[in-house]
């Protein structure tokens, strides 16, 4: 098969997204008051309501609806006042009332939109010839989303006597109901998305805000967000649309990215040899990194949609939704601009920091304690924090001042981290029993420096002759000199105010 | 001493209160005169004869513990079959729920029990309240106590029965498309479809889910609205999301003179092929009644009743199809044994668990809803809804209440209608206020000549005026009682006084 | 255009209802002489009329706190499985899905 690169020059990939996310960090279902679950036992969190059973009635989850409101907002979306449930039909155990209740035409988020950043390698997968990038080859791709409504998870199904736990040749199948009826929200795209790399950071940026609007885990490997990707392509130049295929089983950034690129090739490869792609529903192996077909879907299904007779219509008030706008917080690209602004950080650090909120809050909490070291803390919270398990913002603040103040190095820096993570000791005094702290005392140094210069004449000759890259050397040794305790970016100072004399 | 179905619901609540007899003997004298009756009538699917002795013992200790008692204190009550009560199966009068046991009790149950009823059975009914004369339940008949040649109505024949034979002082019933009111006018009870809302849903089976309503039946007026004062104790049931606050009484105004009041009649109604003389006659009595009594008498029209019916049979389908779809024989009922597939025992579960009636009603919505299809026809039937309701509307301008008839016969033979679309037809006068969601009631007004069979009227209300709708009915049952033609309170002659001593 | 046996026997097939060959005939003549009680719908003008799919007058916006278990209704697991056909362990138990298409959402 050909490169993804090579056969994007030719086709256009036309991607669109279906987004699922169970609102996780809720207490109850949709339309019961049972407990979310998400490892208790099967079919410890049930009740009439979600078992589905004759003469129980739904009421909907207020705080659902809040969430989706504000999920609606923070990806601008129109939210529509008045909406309907209904119920949409098909015969499926793991759906207890062989219905979902979901939204019809009109969900409660209509016509929002989300600009992603492209930019690095990801960038490169996009032909230049079709978008405007800039010096560095990173450019702005705006995504429109279509809608997104609420519905309710379905059950969770266990397949038995298959091969990998597969439905195919299963003997049989188990049915914990543990889930069903979990609120979930379904975001649904426009066909905006280009590349497998617009794909994974339309993802990603989702997740970032739903991580920051608190609705939920927003978990793809345990599942608690979910995503489907339709694609097809199409000759450059072109308009119209290709026959797409749906791709399942998508359950990291990495096989969302992974999957499509597969896709987009096969299908160059099937059209190119003269082939056809057919609509169908294919299954994503990261093993074997290839998709294969789980279902060919002759025609559309009919599910069989009509507003649900036992939810009452919603006229959600402005009162309601201003409520929801207000309990929205700071989002990620607001916040990295601040950062940027107010704090002078790299715009690469800052929308790291602020694309997840706990390391956010973490950063946040840090530069209180030291103010004056808020870059080096950055620093610190991008290269060094991830690799640890326990350190505390304070822990953070002071060892950033010292690495501010020059008093130890960036290696040093790692070393001590490693030893305060875990315990509640402070950097500061694990440096200095250490005797790890560098003298920046110029006097003390300066005697080294001469000492050093007495000794490397060769060095000196070499240096006065035009090769300046010795000093690397009488650096070197003056830090073997003073045992390590001087610090290297005086002793080059020095140094070289000396030999130009 | 006195027989159990000599008794008002407001007597035996009094009486248990005063010592004149106990809750447990009144409980007794009820398990006694079923267990003399129901042969003749078989209008129970189960009797919970625990339960009720049971419940009623607590009434005792509550009353020698000196506390309050509740309204319907010791007041025995019977519950339609599609009404969840633990510690009873809930079949729905079908194989597909033949061993279903309730696993929480219906809102409308409760209500009546915390008002200190006592629960004595569950009555028979249409398969799933698909039905009009009980026929269709998968278990038995059940007959009508007037003539045990003849039909009870339906689908809430059971719980009509019950009470016309005198078994049960009080029971619950259904009403989707007229199922409490035609058989109350078929078994000579009065009968109430509260407005829609009025009473919880939570825990009744669902049939349709927009035009299902509770309502209670009663050998008075009065024990109606005893009965409805219980259902609507408590406020709206923050478990059903389409119920509502009705906070009245509905006993209080009962007695208010009727005078100054106008009843709407429609003139082309009464005009109505089929409609029978004697259906009409007992219209005629009714309307005397009320005249005598001060009320006016006024000419209303519903131009768009007629297509209540074409209206009915889309919804009442959609919705039925959708609402038994969780009946596949996985978490509950019916399960096809030996099955290789799931498909194929979903299929043969629902294929054998349904009866036919059942099959047809799911087919037909099946089809309504489907794409293409849904647009011609459940869409316009819900703006045809919006028009009929508008068309009441209009006429609670002019009036109070509306008096039609409840069926355009009385009760018919066993057998007699057997065609499942002219069986449909019979529900004219009913279905339109449950497209509307209005409240109607069924009063009797004496007896057919020669039958001998039970007549009624209809009175129909605006919506949550269901205390006003009463107050009419109470005035027709003065007025006939006035008469001579038709006695509040009495028990089907054939079963009167038939065990049911209260020792 | 009546329904053909055909139309009745996918609709079947969708309401997964299985019906033999005679059933067949039957439910097909019920459905088309059913389908003739509903065509007064069709002879209207319902231009600009809005359809009522709750005969609950303005009620609207009916939702509920997010409290767990606060109307105590969730099931000891012996109940929640006592109606059901089969079981195993904790779970409800299906027979193979194998050909069944509603596994793929």
């Amino acid at each position: 098969m050909k490169k993804l690169q090579e056969v994007l020059r030719d086709w256009e990939a036309v991607i669109g997204l279906e987004v699922h996310t169970e609102l996780t960090t809720l207490e109850t279902k949709m339309f019961c008051d049972c407990k979310l679950s998400h490892d208790d036992e099967p079919n410890t969190n049930v009740c009439p309501v979600c078992l589905g059973m004759p003469g129980a009635l739904p009421v909907p989850n207020k705080k659902a609806i809040e969430s989706i409101v504000m999920a609606g907002l923070a990806t601008n979306c129109e939210i529509q006042p008045r909406s309907y449930f209904y119920r949409k039909h098909y015969f499926y155990p793991d759906m207890s009332k062989n219905y979902q209740t979901t939204q019809g035409p009109v969900a409660f988020c209509m016509h929002g939109h989300l600009d992603l950043e492209v930019s690095g390698q990801g960038a490169k997968e996009r032909p230049d010839s079709t978008v405007e990038k800039d010096a560095q080859g990173s450019y702005v791709a705006p995504i429109r989303i279509l809608r997104i409504h609420m519905e309710e998870d379905a059950a969770k199904m266990v397949h038995v006597g298959g091969g990998e736990g597969r439905i195919g040749g299963a003997s049989e199948s188990l049915i914990d109901y543990n889930r069903c009826g979990t609120p979930l929200i379904e975001l649904v795209t426009e066909p905006d998305l280009r590349t497998p790399e617009e794909a994974r950071l339309f993802m990603e940026k989702l997740r970032q805000t739903f991580l920051t609007l608190g609705i939920s885990d927003c978990s793809l490997e345990a599942g608690s967000m979910r995503c489907d990707g339709n694609v097809s392509i199409r000759r450059r130049g072109t308009t119209e649309f290709g026959t797409k295929t749906e791709m399942k089983n998508i359950n990291s950034f990495k096989s969302l990215h992974d999957a499509l690129e597969y896709e987009i090739c096969r299908q160059a490869e099937v059209l190119e040899e003269g082939g056809i792609v057919y609509q169908e529903t294919r299954h994503w192996e990261p093993s074997k990194r290839r998709t294969v077909v789980m279902r060919v879907k002759e025609t559309a299904d009919d599910y069989r949609m009509y507003p649900d007779p036992d939810l009452a219509p919603f006229d959600l008030s402005d009162e309601f939704v201003q409520s929801c706008r207000e309990r929205v917080p700071e989002l990620p690209d607001a916040k990295r601009d601040r950062y940027v602004q107010t704090h002078g950080l790299k715009r690469t650090d800052a929308s790291q920091i602020a694309g997840d909120p706990a390391v956010a809050r973490f950063f946040e909490e840090a530069i209180t304690y030291a103010p004056k070291a808020v870059q080096t803390i950055a620093n610190v919270v991008v290269n060094l924090v991830p690799a640890t398990t326990a350190v505390t913002a304070a822990q953070v603040a002071s060892l950033s001042s010292l690495l501010a103040e020059d008093a130890i190095t960036f290696a040093q820096a790692r070393e001590v981290l490693e030893l305060v993570d875990g315990t509640n000791d402070d950097p500061q005094k694990v440096v200095d029993e250490r005797g790890m702290r560098q003298s920046t005392d110029t006097n003390a140094l300066a005697a080294t420096v001469e000492e050093v210069l007495a000794r490397c004449t060769d060095q000196v000759r070499q240096y006065k002759e035009g090769n300046k890259k010795v000093v690397g050397f009488l650096v070197g040794q003056c830090m073997k000199a003073s045992r390590g305790t001087g610090n290297p970016k005086l002793f080059n100072q020095l140094l070289r105010q000396r030999l130009e004399e | 001493m006195a027989n159990i179905d000599q008794l008002s619901a407001r007597q035996i609540a009094a009486g248990i209160a005063a010592g004149d007899f106990s809750a447990t003997e009144v409980a007794r004298a009820t398990l006694d005169a079923i267990d003399v009756r129901e042969d003749g009538v078989q209008a129970f699917l189960q009797v919970s004869a625990d339960l009720a002795l049971e419940a009623a013992a607590k009434t005792d200790a509550r009353r020698a513990a000196g506390e309050e008692l509740g309204p319907l204190a010791g007041v025995p009550v019977a519950f339609k079959d599609n009404m969840h009560l633990i510690g009873t199966r809930t079949t729905c009068a079908s194989r597909m729920l033949e061993n279903y046991e309730s696993t929480f009790t219906a809102t409308c149950v409760q209500r009546m029990i915390c008002a200190g009823a006592t629960p004595v059975g569950k009555t028979n009914m249409d398969e799933f309240a698909f039905g009009s004369s009980t026929e269709s339940s998968a278990f038995h008949r059940t007959n009508n106590p007037w003539d045990t040649s003849r039909v009870p109505g339906g689908s809430s024949g059971g719980s009509a029965a019950a009470v016309a034979a005198g078994e049960v002082t009080l029971s619950l019933g259904s009403d989707t498309g007229g199922s409490i009111r035609q058989p109350a006018s078929f078994c000579g009870v009065v009968g109430l479809k509260p407005t829609y809302g009025a009473v919880s849903r939570y825990g009744v089976v669902a049939f349709g889910s927009s035009l299902d309503q509770v309502g209670p039946f009663g050998r008075s007026v009065e024990d109606v609205a005893l009965a409805m004062n219980a259902l609507v104790a408590g406020g709206r049931d923050t478990l059903d999301s389409t119920s509502q606050e009705l906070p009245v009484d509905f006993v209080a105004q009962l007695e208010d003179s009727a005078e100054g009041m106008r009843v709407g009649i429609i003139p082309a109604l009464m005009e109505h092929e089929g409609l029978s003389a004697e259906v009409r006659a007992g219209l005629g009595r009714a309307r005397a009644a009320l005249e005598d009594q001060g009320v006016q008498i006024v000419e209303v029209d519903l131009p768009n009743m007629a297509s209540a019916i074409a209206a009915y049979y889309v919804i009442g389908p959609s919705e039925a199809f959708s609402n038994l779809a969780r009946f596949d024989g996985v978490r509950f009922g019916y399960q096809e044994p030996g099955c290789a597939t799931l498909a194929e025992q979903t299929a043969l579960s629902r294929a054998h668990g349904f009866g036919a009636e059942a099959k047809r009603r799911q087919m037909l919505g099946a089809y309504l809803l489907a794409a293409g299809v849904y647009d011609k026809y459940y869409y316009p039937a819900q703006q045809v809804r919006t028009l009929i309701t508008q068309d009441y509307r209009n006429a609670y301008q002019s009036c109070d209440a509306i008096m039609l008839p409840c069926a355009p016969t009385t009760a018919w033979r066993f057998g007699e209608v057997s065609d499942p679309t002219q069986m449909y037809a019979s529900d004219l006068f009913t279905i339109s206020n449950n497209i509307a969601g209005n409240g109607g009631v069924s009063v009797p007004v004496g007896r057919e000549e020669g039958t001998g069979m039970p007549l009624a009227v209809q009175l129909q209300g605006p919506a949550f005026a269901d205390h006003t709708l009463l107050r009419v009915a109470r005035a027709v049952e003065r007025g006939i009682a006035g008469t001579d033609a038709f006695v509040p309170g009495t028990v089907a002659p054939a079963f009167v006084g038939k065990g049911g001593e209260l020792a | 255009m009546a329904l053909t046996q055909d139309d009745v026997r996918g609709i079947a097939d969708y309401a997964r209802i299985a019906l033999t060959e005679e059933e067949l005939e039957e439910m097909c003549a019920y459905m088309n002489e059913a389908i003739d009680l509903l065509q007064p719908i069709r002879e209207y003008d319902l231009e600009g009329v809005e359809p009522t799919f709750h005969p609950i007058g303005d009620l609207s916006n009916v939702m509920a706190g997010d409290v767990q278990n606060a109307h105590g209704r969730s099931l000891d697991l012996d109940v929640a499985l006592s109606n059901a056909g089969a079981k195993q362990g904790r779970s409800f138990r299906v027979p193979s899905i194998l050909g069944e298409e509603g596994g793929d959402r």
